[in-house]
Protein backbone atom coordinates (compact mmCIF):
# COMPACT_ATOMS: atom_id res chain seq x y z
CA UNK A 1 0.00 0.00 0.00
CA UNK A 2 1.20 3.21 -1.19
CA UNK A 3 0.33 6.54 1.02
CA UNK A 4 1.07 9.89 -0.86
CA UNK A 5 0.85 13.07 1.09
CA UNK A 6 2.72 15.34 -0.84
CA UNK A 7 2.60 19.01 -1.82
CA UNK A 8 5.29 20.91 -4.40
CA UNK A 9 4.80 23.94 -5.74
CA UNK A 10 6.34 23.78 -9.95
CA UNK A 11 6.89 26.56 -12.40
CA UNK A 12 3.04 26.75 -12.95
CA UNK A 13 0.88 25.27 -10.49
CA UNK A 14 1.46 23.31 -7.14
CA UNK A 15 1.04 20.11 -6.85
CA UNK A 16 -0.92 18.72 -3.98
CA UNK A 17 -1.52 15.08 -3.82
CA UNK A 18 -3.00 12.74 -1.16
CA UNK A 19 -3.98 9.45 -1.86
CA UNK A 20 -3.68 5.41 -0.83
CA UNK A 21 -3.25 2.95 -3.48
CA UNK A 22 -4.24 -0.20 -2.24
CA UNK A 23 -4.77 -2.47 -5.61
CA UNK A 24 -2.05 -4.31 -7.09
CA UNK A 25 -1.79 -1.68 -10.41
CA UNK A 26 -3.05 1.84 -9.94
CA UNK A 27 -3.03 4.12 -12.79
CA UNK A 28 -2.61 7.81 -13.12
CA UNK A 29 -4.02 9.02 -15.78
CA UNK A 30 -3.53 12.73 -16.95
CA UNK A 31 -2.84 15.00 -19.45
CA UNK A 32 0.87 15.61 -20.56
CA UNK A 33 1.89 18.49 -17.68
CA UNK A 34 -0.07 17.98 -15.37
CA UNK A 35 2.46 16.61 -12.63
CA UNK A 36 2.62 13.12 -13.59
CA UNK A 37 6.25 12.67 -14.62
CA UNK A 38 7.24 14.66 -11.09
CA UNK A 39 4.52 12.48 -9.08
CA UNK A 40 6.93 9.79 -9.73
CA UNK A 41 9.85 11.71 -9.46
CA UNK A 42 9.02 12.58 -5.50
CA UNK A 43 8.16 9.16 -4.96
CA UNK A 44 11.68 7.13 -6.08
CA UNK A 45 13.61 10.16 -4.53
CA UNK A 46 14.54 12.02 -7.08
CA UNK A 47 13.26 15.30 -6.43
CA UNK A 48 12.42 16.45 -2.81
CA UNK A 49 8.49 17.29 -1.77
CA UNK A 50 8.03 20.76 -0.09
CA UNK A 51 6.07 18.68 2.81
CA UNK A 52 4.16 15.95 3.43
CA UNK A 53 4.82 12.41 3.71
CA UNK A 54 5.33 9.53 1.71
CA UNK A 55 5.35 5.87 2.95
CA UNK A 56 4.83 2.14 1.58
CA UNK A 57 3.41 -0.02 4.00
CA UNK A 58 5.35 0.45 6.83
CA UNK A 59 8.39 1.91 5.69
CA UNK A 60 8.50 5.81 5.44
CA UNK A 61 10.26 6.91 2.49
CA UNK A 62 9.47 10.73 3.12
CA UNK A 63 8.41 12.56 5.79
CA UNK A 64 8.55 16.47 6.23
CA UNK A 65 8.47 16.56 9.59
CA UNK A 66 10.05 13.71 11.38
CA UNK A 67 12.98 14.96 8.82
CA UNK A 68 13.23 11.58 7.16
CA UNK A 69 14.52 11.64 3.71
CA UNK A 70 15.42 8.25 1.98
CA UNK A 71 17.38 8.94 -0.97
CA UNK A 72 16.70 6.95 -3.95
CA UNK A 73 18.86 4.12 -3.60
CA UNK A 74 17.49 3.55 -0.25
CA UNK A 75 13.83 3.93 -1.53
CA UNK A 76 13.72 0.62 -3.32
CA UNK A 77 11.18 1.63 -6.22
CA UNK A 78 11.95 0.13 -9.41
CA UNK A 79 11.40 2.94 -11.63
CA UNK A 80 10.69 2.57 -15.48
CA UNK A 81 10.94 5.54 -17.57
CA UNK A 82 9.83 7.00 -20.62
CA UNK A 83 13.44 7.06 -22.02
CA UNK A 84 14.61 3.71 -21.09
CA UNK A 85 17.87 5.32 -20.02
CA UNK A 86 19.51 2.25 -20.12
CA UNK A 87 23.42 2.46 -19.76
CA UNK A 88 24.97 3.00 -23.05
CA UNK A 89 28.36 1.68 -22.24
CA UNK A 90 27.18 -1.64 -20.92
CA UNK A 91 25.58 -4.63 -22.21
CA UNK A 92 21.84 -5.90 -21.98
CA UNK A 93 23.29 -8.26 -19.53
CA UNK A 94 24.94 -5.70 -17.39
CA UNK A 95 22.37 -3.49 -17.84
CA UNK A 96 19.81 -6.22 -16.29
CA UNK A 97 22.20 -6.90 -13.32
CA UNK A 98 22.99 -3.56 -12.09
CA UNK A 99 20.61 -2.70 -9.43
CA UNK A 100 20.58 -6.60 -8.85
CA UNK A 101 24.58 -6.57 -7.64
CA UNK A 102 23.50 -4.15 -5.04
CA UNK A 103 21.07 -6.36 -3.13
CA UNK A 104 22.37 -8.62 -0.51
CA UNK A 105 21.16 -12.17 -1.10
CA UNK A 106 18.37 -12.44 0.95
CA UNK A 107 16.93 -9.45 -0.71
CA UNK A 108 17.15 -10.93 -4.10
CA UNK A 109 13.32 -12.06 -4.96
CA UNK A 110 13.63 -13.39 -8.69
CA UNK A 111 16.14 -15.12 -10.40
CA UNK A 112 18.00 -13.11 -12.97
CA UNK A 113 17.18 -16.28 -15.29
CA UNK A 114 13.42 -16.21 -14.78
CA UNK A 115 13.32 -12.51 -15.50
CA UNK A 116 15.01 -13.20 -18.88
CA UNK A 117 12.66 -15.68 -20.15
CA UNK A 118 9.56 -13.75 -18.76
CA UNK A 119 10.90 -10.84 -20.94
CA UNK A 120 12.32 -12.79 -23.72
CA UNK A 121 15.86 -11.50 -23.61
CA UNK A 122 17.97 -14.67 -24.16
CA UNK A 123 19.03 -13.67 -27.52
CA UNK A 124 20.03 -9.72 -26.44
CA UNK A 125 22.53 -10.53 -23.10
CA UNK A 126 25.46 -9.38 -24.95
CA UNK A 127 24.34 -6.83 -26.91
CA UNK A 128 24.90 -3.41 -26.36
CA UNK A 129 21.86 -1.16 -25.78
CA UNK A 130 22.63 0.89 -28.73
CA UNK A 131 22.23 -2.98 -30.92
CA UNK A 132 18.25 -2.79 -29.52
CA UNK A 133 15.08 -1.72 -31.25
CA UNK A 134 12.69 0.67 -28.54
CA UNK A 135 10.49 -2.35 -27.75
CA UNK A 136 13.62 -4.10 -26.88
CA UNK A 137 15.07 -1.09 -25.34
CA UNK A 138 12.06 -0.42 -22.85
CA UNK A 139 11.76 -4.73 -22.24
CA UNK A 140 15.42 -4.45 -20.52
CA UNK A 141 14.65 -1.17 -18.62
CA UNK A 142 11.58 -3.56 -17.19
CA UNK A 143 13.48 -6.12 -16.24
CA UNK A 144 16.59 -3.83 -14.90
CA UNK A 145 13.72 -2.11 -12.47
CA UNK A 146 12.66 -5.66 -11.75
CA UNK A 147 15.33 -7.09 -11.19
CA UNK A 148 16.07 -4.96 -7.60
CA UNK A 149 13.30 -6.59 -6.34
CA UNK A 150 11.33 -3.34 -5.83
CA UNK A 151 8.81 -2.61 -3.14
CA UNK A 152 6.68 -0.66 -5.85
CA UNK A 153 7.65 -0.51 -9.85
CA UNK A 154 6.71 2.80 -11.41
CA UNK A 155 6.39 3.20 -14.78
CA UNK A 156 6.10 6.77 -16.48
CA UNK A 157 4.58 6.23 -19.96
CA UNK A 158 7.26 3.42 -20.69
CA UNK A 159 5.05 2.87 -23.96
CA UNK A 160 4.78 6.26 -25.11
CA UNK A 161 7.63 6.21 -27.20
CA UNK A 162 6.47 3.01 -29.17
CA UNK A 163 4.23 2.56 -32.39
CA UNK A 164 1.33 0.89 -31.83
CA UNK A 165 2.44 -2.65 -32.81
CA UNK A 166 5.13 -2.75 -29.95
CA UNK A 167 2.85 -1.76 -27.68
CA UNK A 168 0.44 -4.61 -28.19
CA UNK A 169 3.57 -6.86 -27.86
CA UNK A 170 4.89 -4.95 -24.38
CA UNK A 171 1.57 -5.16 -22.92
CA UNK A 172 1.33 -8.80 -22.20
CA UNK A 173 4.88 -8.59 -20.75
CA UNK A 174 3.35 -5.73 -18.06
CA UNK A 175 0.16 -7.87 -17.52
CA UNK A 176 2.46 -11.08 -16.67
CA UNK A 177 4.67 -8.94 -14.10
CA UNK A 178 1.53 -7.71 -12.26
CA UNK A 179 0.11 -11.46 -12.37
CA UNK A 180 3.00 -13.57 -11.76
CA UNK A 181 5.39 -11.64 -9.96
CA UNK A 182 2.91 -9.67 -7.81
CA UNK A 183 4.76 -6.35 -7.60
CA UNK A 184 2.48 -3.81 -6.86
CA UNK A 185 2.61 -1.10 -9.68
CA UNK A 186 2.17 2.30 -9.80
CA UNK A 187 1.38 2.94 -14.22
CA UNK A 188 1.29 6.67 -15.43
CA UNK A 189 0.27 7.18 -18.59
CA UNK A 190 -1.93 9.59 -20.94
CA UNK A 191 -3.68 7.50 -22.91
CA UNK A 192 -6.25 5.66 -21.04
CA UNK A 193 -6.59 2.68 -23.08
CA UNK A 194 -3.02 1.49 -21.97
CA UNK A 195 -4.32 1.77 -18.75
CA UNK A 196 -7.30 -0.17 -19.21
CA UNK A 197 -5.72 -3.17 -20.28
CA UNK A 198 -3.68 -3.22 -16.86
CA UNK A 199 -6.16 -1.88 -14.50
CA UNK A 200 -9.55 -0.47 -13.65
CA UNK A 201 -8.23 1.86 -11.02
CA UNK A 202 -7.56 5.11 -11.53
CA UNK A 203 -5.92 8.29 -10.23
CA UNK A 204 -6.78 11.56 -12.62
CA UNK A 205 -4.83 14.00 -12.28
CA UNK A 206 -4.76 17.78 -13.57
CA UNK A 207 -2.41 20.74 -12.90
CA UNK A 208 -1.09 19.07 -9.93
CA UNK A 209 -4.98 18.11 -8.33
CA UNK A 210 -6.14 14.29 -7.85
CA UNK A 211 -9.43 14.82 -9.37
CA UNK A 212 -10.70 11.62 -8.77
CA UNK A 213 -9.70 8.56 -7.61
CA UNK A 214 -11.16 5.13 -7.31
CA UNK A 215 -12.82 2.22 -10.20
CA UNK A 216 -12.34 3.90 -13.75
CA UNK A 217 -15.97 2.85 -14.30
CA UNK A 218 -17.44 4.64 -11.48
CA UNK A 219 -15.56 7.84 -11.93
CA UNK A 220 -15.99 8.20 -15.54
CA UNK A 221 -18.57 9.76 -16.22
CA UNK A 222 -18.28 12.47 -13.70
CA UNK A 223 -18.49 15.98 -15.19
CA UNK A 224 -15.13 16.72 -14.24
CA UNK A 225 -13.45 13.66 -15.98
CA UNK A 226 -15.22 13.40 -18.94
CA UNK A 227 -13.68 16.70 -20.96
CA UNK A 228 -10.25 15.23 -20.01
CA UNK A 229 -10.91 11.62 -21.32
CA UNK A 230 -12.64 13.54 -24.11
CA UNK A 231 -10.05 14.94 -25.27
CA UNK A 232 -8.07 11.76 -25.54
CA UNK A 233 -10.59 10.26 -27.76
CA UNK A 234 -11.87 7.56 -25.39
CA UNK A 235 -15.53 8.36 -23.73
CA UNK A 236 -17.44 4.98 -23.49
CA UNK A 237 -17.00 1.97 -21.60
CA UNK A 238 -19.60 -0.99 -21.08
CA UNK A 239 -19.18 -4.02 -19.06
CA UNK A 240 -19.56 -6.92 -21.22
CA UNK A 241 -19.59 -11.09 -21.43
CA UNK A 242 -17.44 -12.59 -23.44
CA UNK A 243 -19.34 -15.34 -25.12
CA UNK A 244 -16.86 -16.51 -28.45
CA UNK A 245 -13.44 -15.09 -28.65
CA UNK A 246 -14.74 -12.33 -31.16
CA UNK A 247 -17.55 -11.18 -29.31
CA UNK A 248 -19.59 -10.44 -26.61
CA UNK A 249 -22.96 -9.85 -24.67
CA UNK A 250 -24.42 -6.79 -23.49
CA UNK A 251 -27.78 -6.28 -22.48
CA UNK A 252 -29.40 -8.78 -24.52
CA UNK A 253 -27.75 -7.16 -27.40
CA UNK A 254 -24.64 -8.93 -29.06
CA UNK A 255 -21.07 -6.89 -29.78
CA UNK A 256 -18.48 -8.01 -32.77
CA UNK A 257 -15.45 -7.16 -31.14
CA UNK A 258 -11.44 -7.57 -32.24
CA UNK A 259 -10.12 -11.25 -31.29
CA UNK A 260 -9.23 -11.56 -27.43
CA UNK A 261 -7.57 -14.17 -25.09
CA UNK A 262 -10.20 -13.56 -22.75
CA UNK A 263 -12.18 -17.38 -21.86
CA UNK A 264 -16.01 -17.33 -22.91
CA UNK A 265 -18.15 -16.07 -19.59
CA UNK A 266 -15.48 -13.68 -18.65
CA UNK A 267 -16.83 -10.23 -17.43
CA UNK A 268 -14.56 -7.71 -19.03
CA UNK A 269 -15.12 -4.21 -20.43
CA UNK A 270 -14.65 -2.49 -23.61
CA UNK A 271 -14.15 1.06 -24.72
CA UNK A 272 -15.28 2.63 -27.62
CA UNK A 273 -14.29 6.49 -28.79
CA UNK A 274 -16.91 8.87 -29.15
CA UNK A 275 -15.87 9.99 -32.85
CA UNK A 276 -16.51 6.01 -33.71
CA UNK A 277 -20.06 5.64 -32.94
CA UNK A 278 -22.10 5.93 -35.95
CA UNK A 279 -25.82 7.14 -35.40
CA UNK A 280 -28.94 6.70 -37.68
CA UNK A 281 -32.64 6.58 -37.66
CA UNK A 282 -33.70 3.00 -38.70
CA UNK A 283 -31.43 0.15 -38.38
CA UNK A 284 -29.40 -0.02 -42.10
CA UNK A 285 -29.50 -2.98 -44.69
CA UNK A 286 -26.48 -3.77 -46.74
CA UNK A 287 -23.72 -2.37 -44.24
CA UNK A 288 -20.34 -3.94 -43.70
CA UNK A 289 -20.76 -2.95 -39.87
CA UNK A 290 -21.63 -5.46 -37.64
CA UNK A 291 -22.34 -3.97 -34.29
CA UNK A 292 -26.03 -2.00 -34.49
CA UNK A 293 -26.80 -1.16 -30.67
CA UNK A 294 -30.65 0.27 -29.79
CA UNK A 295 -30.68 3.42 -28.06
CA UNK A 296 -32.53 6.27 -27.00
CA UNK A 297 -30.70 9.96 -26.97
CA UNK A 298 -31.26 11.47 -23.86
CA UNK A 299 -28.85 14.86 -23.97
CA UNK A 300 -27.46 16.41 -26.85
CA UNK A 301 -24.33 19.25 -25.65
CA UNK A 302 -22.77 21.18 -28.17
CA UNK A 303 -18.93 22.65 -26.93
CA UNK A 304 -16.06 24.04 -28.77
CA UNK A 305 -17.56 23.17 -31.78
CA UNK A 306 -18.37 19.62 -31.78
CA UNK A 307 -21.51 18.34 -30.37
CA UNK A 308 -21.97 15.24 -28.41
CA UNK A 309 -24.93 13.56 -28.24
CA UNK A 310 -25.37 10.76 -25.22
CA UNK A 311 -27.50 7.93 -25.69
CA UNK A 312 -28.88 5.49 -23.44
CA UNK A 313 -27.81 1.74 -24.43
CA UNK A 314 -28.53 0.75 -20.43
CA UNK A 315 -25.34 2.27 -19.95
CA UNK A 316 -24.35 6.43 -21.21
CA UNK A 317 -22.74 6.37 -24.05
CA UNK A 318 -21.35 9.70 -25.83
CA UNK A 319 -21.41 9.72 -29.55
CA UNK A 320 -19.78 12.54 -31.24
CA UNK A 321 -22.13 13.85 -34.61
CA UNK A 322 -21.46 17.25 -36.30
CA UNK A 323 -23.85 19.82 -35.75
CA UNK A 324 -25.25 19.42 -39.50
CA UNK A 325 -25.96 15.74 -38.90
CA UNK A 326 -28.17 16.81 -35.80
CA UNK A 327 -30.05 18.93 -38.04
CA UNK A 328 -30.22 16.51 -40.74
CA UNK A 329 -31.63 13.40 -38.12
CA UNK A 330 -33.70 16.16 -36.73
CA UNK A 331 -32.50 14.36 -33.17
CA UNK A 332 -34.42 15.75 -30.00
CA UNK A 333 -33.83 13.58 -26.07
CA UNK A 334 -36.10 11.03 -26.04
CA UNK A 335 -35.94 10.03 -29.56
CA UNK A 336 -35.02 5.96 -30.60
CA UNK A 337 -31.66 5.52 -32.93
CA UNK A 338 -29.32 2.77 -33.56
CA UNK A 339 -25.80 3.32 -32.68
CA UNK A 340 -23.41 2.08 -35.23
CA UNK A 341 -19.19 0.78 -34.52
CA UNK A 342 -17.07 -0.79 -36.25
CA UNK A 343 -15.26 -4.03 -34.83
CA UNK A 344 -11.98 -2.85 -34.90
CA UNK A 345 -12.88 0.40 -32.97
CA UNK A 346 -13.95 -1.44 -29.85
CA UNK A 347 -10.97 -1.13 -27.67
CA UNK A 348 -10.97 -4.42 -25.14
CA UNK A 349 -10.39 -3.56 -21.71
CA UNK A 350 -9.55 -4.96 -18.26
CA UNK A 351 -11.83 -7.78 -16.26
CA UNK A 352 -14.65 -6.51 -14.43
CA UNK A 353 -13.54 -6.92 -10.96
CA UNK B 1 49.31 14.78 -14.04
CA UNK B 2 48.71 11.87 -11.10
CA UNK B 3 48.29 14.59 -8.93
CA UNK B 4 45.59 16.88 -10.50
CA UNK B 5 43.54 13.84 -11.62
CA UNK B 6 41.56 13.58 -8.51
CA UNK B 7 40.84 17.27 -8.65
CA UNK B 8 40.28 17.92 -12.09
CA UNK B 9 37.30 15.41 -11.76
CA UNK B 10 36.03 16.61 -8.87
CA UNK B 11 36.20 20.01 -10.16
CA UNK B 12 34.65 19.17 -13.61
CA UNK B 13 31.78 17.60 -11.94
CA UNK B 14 31.30 20.48 -9.59
CA UNK B 15 31.53 23.22 -12.32
CA UNK B 16 29.25 20.64 -15.51
CA UNK B 17 26.82 19.76 -12.55
CA UNK B 18 26.19 22.46 -10.05
CA UNK B 19 25.26 25.95 -9.98
CA UNK B 20 26.11 28.14 -7.40
CA UNK B 21 26.76 31.53 -6.40
CA UNK B 22 30.27 32.34 -7.59
CA UNK B 23 30.93 29.43 -10.09
CA UNK B 24 32.14 32.23 -12.34
CA UNK B 25 34.69 32.97 -10.25
CA UNK B 26 35.65 29.48 -9.37
CA UNK B 27 35.98 29.07 -12.99
CA UNK B 28 38.19 32.01 -13.57
CA UNK B 29 40.51 31.17 -10.88
CA UNK B 30 40.83 26.99 -12.14
CA UNK B 31 41.63 28.76 -15.58
CA UNK B 32 43.79 31.18 -14.32
CA UNK B 33 47.06 29.58 -14.87
CA UNK B 34 46.42 28.61 -18.27
CA UNK B 35 45.64 32.52 -19.30
CA UNK B 36 48.72 33.60 -16.61
CA UNK B 37 52.53 34.00 -17.89
CA UNK B 38 53.62 31.05 -16.72
CA UNK B 39 56.83 33.02 -15.06
CA UNK B 40 53.62 34.66 -13.14
CA UNK B 41 52.42 31.50 -11.94
CA UNK B 42 55.82 30.58 -10.93
CA UNK B 43 56.33 33.70 -9.20
CA UNK B 44 52.74 33.53 -7.36
CA UNK B 45 53.15 29.77 -6.28
CA UNK B 46 56.94 31.71 -5.03
CA UNK B 47 54.93 34.09 -2.92
CA UNK B 48 52.78 31.17 -1.42
CA UNK B 49 54.72 28.30 -0.93
CA UNK B 50 58.39 29.91 -0.53
CA UNK B 51 59.99 29.66 3.12
CA UNK B 52 58.37 32.62 3.79
CA UNK B 53 55.63 32.26 2.08
CA UNK B 54 51.75 31.64 3.92
CA UNK B 55 51.53 28.27 3.05
CA UNK B 56 55.53 27.83 2.96
CA UNK B 57 56.01 28.93 6.50
CA UNK B 58 53.34 26.43 8.02
CA UNK B 59 54.20 23.22 5.74
CA UNK B 60 57.72 23.44 6.98
CA UNK B 61 57.29 24.61 10.75
CA UNK B 62 54.87 22.06 10.88
CA UNK B 63 55.63 19.26 8.35
CA UNK B 64 59.25 19.91 7.78
CA UNK B 65 58.04 19.92 3.88
CA UNK B 66 60.04 22.30 1.57
CA UNK B 67 58.63 22.92 -1.69
CA UNK B 68 60.35 25.80 -3.16
CA UNK B 69 63.42 24.85 -4.85
CA UNK B 70 62.70 21.36 -4.58
CA UNK B 71 61.83 18.48 -7.20
CA UNK B 72 58.14 18.54 -5.22
CA UNK B 73 58.25 21.96 -6.47
CA UNK B 74 58.90 20.82 -10.32
CA UNK B 75 55.94 18.67 -9.90
CA UNK B 76 53.80 21.15 -8.34
CA UNK B 77 54.20 23.66 -11.09
CA UNK B 78 54.04 20.91 -13.59
CA UNK B 79 50.46 20.31 -12.27
CA UNK B 80 49.64 23.78 -11.87
CA UNK B 81 50.06 24.79 -15.34
CA UNK B 82 48.23 21.46 -16.77
CA UNK B 83 45.31 21.49 -14.29
CA UNK B 84 43.52 24.01 -16.27
CA UNK B 85 43.41 21.87 -19.65
CA UNK B 86 42.34 18.62 -17.89
CA UNK B 87 39.65 20.44 -16.21
CA UNK B 88 38.77 21.98 -19.78
CA UNK B 89 38.42 18.64 -21.03
CA UNK B 90 36.76 16.78 -17.71
CA UNK B 91 34.09 19.05 -17.59
CA UNK B 92 33.32 18.95 -20.72
CA UNK B 93 33.16 15.31 -20.39
CA UNK B 94 30.82 15.02 -17.73
CA UNK B 95 28.65 17.87 -19.38
CA UNK B 96 28.23 15.43 -22.22
CA UNK B 97 26.67 12.43 -20.13
CA UNK B 98 23.29 12.55 -19.72
CA UNK B 99 22.77 13.31 -15.59
CA UNK B 100 19.44 11.18 -16.16
CA UNK B 101 21.06 8.02 -16.52
CA UNK B 102 22.97 8.89 -12.76
CA UNK B 103 19.59 9.17 -11.34
CA UNK B 104 18.42 6.01 -13.27
CA UNK B 105 21.25 4.22 -11.83
CA UNK B 106 20.58 6.25 -8.13
CA UNK B 107 17.27 4.59 -8.40
CA UNK B 108 18.63 0.91 -8.87
CA UNK B 109 19.99 1.34 -5.50
CA UNK B 110 23.77 2.57 -6.40
CA UNK B 111 25.10 5.50 -3.95
CA UNK B 112 25.74 9.03 -5.61
CA UNK B 113 29.69 8.27 -5.11
CA UNK B 114 29.19 4.56 -6.94
CA UNK B 115 26.54 6.03 -9.64
CA UNK B 116 29.19 9.05 -10.55
CA UNK B 117 32.31 6.29 -10.84
CA UNK B 118 29.89 3.90 -12.85
CA UNK B 119 28.17 5.67 -15.07
CA UNK B 120 28.95 8.99 -15.25
CA UNK B 121 33.15 9.24 -14.84
CA UNK B 122 33.04 5.87 -16.64
CA UNK B 123 30.80 7.57 -19.57
CA UNK B 124 33.12 10.46 -19.73
CA UNK B 125 36.85 8.23 -19.75
CA UNK B 126 37.82 9.28 -23.12
CA UNK B 127 37.53 12.87 -22.50
CA UNK B 128 39.45 12.36 -19.13
CA UNK B 129 41.83 10.18 -20.84
CA UNK B 130 42.29 13.84 -23.28
CA UNK B 131 42.63 16.04 -20.98
CA UNK B 132 45.42 14.38 -19.26
CA UNK B 133 46.98 14.01 -22.43
CA UNK B 134 46.71 17.54 -22.32
CA UNK B 135 48.12 18.00 -19.15
CA UNK B 136 51.13 15.97 -19.45
CA UNK B 137 51.75 17.82 -22.76
CA UNK B 138 51.61 21.11 -21.30
CA UNK B 139 53.75 19.79 -17.69
CA UNK B 140 56.11 18.31 -20.03
CA UNK B 141 56.70 21.48 -21.63
CA UNK B 142 56.47 23.35 -18.51
CA UNK B 143 59.95 26.00 -18.20
CA UNK B 144 58.74 29.60 -16.82
CA UNK B 145 56.81 28.58 -14.01
CA UNK B 146 59.83 25.69 -13.22
CA UNK B 147 62.50 28.05 -13.23
CA UNK B 148 60.62 30.93 -11.44
CA UNK B 149 59.45 28.90 -8.55
CA UNK B 150 62.17 26.40 -8.07
CA UNK B 151 65.25 27.25 -10.04
CA UNK B 152 67.49 25.09 -12.25
CA UNK B 153 69.24 22.85 -9.66
CA UNK B 154 71.15 20.32 -11.24
CA UNK B 155 69.48 16.24 -9.87
CA UNK B 156 66.74 18.14 -8.14
CA UNK B 157 64.71 20.32 -10.16
CA UNK B 158 65.94 20.49 -13.34
CA UNK B 159 63.18 19.41 -15.64
CA UNK B 160 63.42 18.35 -19.14
CA UNK B 161 62.71 21.49 -20.87
CA UNK B 162 65.65 23.53 -18.12
CA UNK B 163 68.33 20.75 -19.03
CA UNK B 164 67.76 21.17 -22.83
CA UNK B 165 68.13 25.04 -22.46
CA UNK B 166 70.88 24.50 -20.11
CA UNK B 167 72.88 22.59 -21.69
CA UNK B 168 72.41 24.41 -25.62
CA UNK B 169 74.23 27.17 -23.71
CA UNK B 170 77.02 25.42 -22.46
CA UNK B 171 79.58 25.51 -25.68
CA UNK B 172 79.82 21.57 -26.17
CA UNK B 173 76.52 20.82 -24.96
CA UNK B 174 75.10 20.07 -27.92
CA UNK B 175 75.25 16.26 -28.29
CA UNK B 176 73.76 16.01 -25.32
CA UNK B 177 70.74 18.41 -25.73
CA UNK B 178 70.08 16.49 -28.71
CA UNK B 179 69.83 13.23 -26.56
CA UNK B 180 67.20 14.91 -24.35
CA UNK B 181 65.53 16.16 -27.52
CA UNK B 182 65.12 12.31 -28.41
CA UNK B 183 63.66 11.62 -25.25
CA UNK B 184 61.29 14.34 -25.31
CA UNK B 185 60.17 12.76 -28.61
CA UNK B 186 59.82 9.44 -27.68
CA UNK B 187 58.28 10.48 -24.46
CA UNK B 188 55.62 12.99 -26.37
CA UNK B 189 54.97 9.91 -29.27
CA UNK B 190 54.84 7.24 -26.72
CA UNK B 191 51.62 8.94 -24.49
CA UNK B 192 50.27 10.36 -27.69
CA UNK B 193 49.82 6.36 -28.92
CA UNK B 194 49.26 5.11 -26.02
CA UNK B 195 46.03 7.22 -24.88
CA UNK B 196 44.70 6.73 -28.49
CA UNK B 197 44.97 3.16 -27.89
CA UNK B 198 43.14 2.99 -24.10
CA UNK B 199 40.80 5.66 -25.85
CA UNK B 200 39.93 2.94 -28.98
CA UNK B 201 39.66 0.10 -26.33
CA UNK B 202 37.04 1.96 -24.41
CA UNK B 203 34.84 3.06 -27.21
CA UNK B 204 34.80 -0.09 -28.63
Amino acid sequence: MLTLCVHRQLAEFTLQIDVTCTYPVTAIFGPSGCGKTTLLNLISGLMRPDGGQISIDDTILFHAEKGIDLPPEKRRIGHVFQDDLLFPHLTVRQNLLYGYQFLAPSERKFHPDTIIDLLELNTLLDRLPNLLSGGERQRVALGRAILTSPRLLILDEPLTALDQELKDRIMPYLRHIRTDLGIPMLYVSHAIGEILQLTGQVIVLNRGQVLAHGDFFSIAHQPKILPLLEAHGFENVLPVEVIAPNRVQYNNQTLHIPPCDRVSGTHIFIGIRANDIILCRQRPAGLSIRNALSAQVIDIVETHGRSLVYIDVGKRLAAEVTPEAIGELALKIGDPVICLIKTHAIRIGPDVS
Amino acid sequence: MVISLPFAVLLGWVLARKNFRGKLILDGLCHLPLVLPPVVVGYLLLLLLGRRGFLGQILSDWFGLQIAFTWRGAVLAAAVVGFPLMLRAVRLAIESVDPRLERAARTLGANPLRAFFSITLRLAAPGVLVGSLLAFARSLGEFGATITFVSNIAGETRTLPLAIFTYINQPDGEAAAARLVLLSIILSLGALIASETVARKMKS
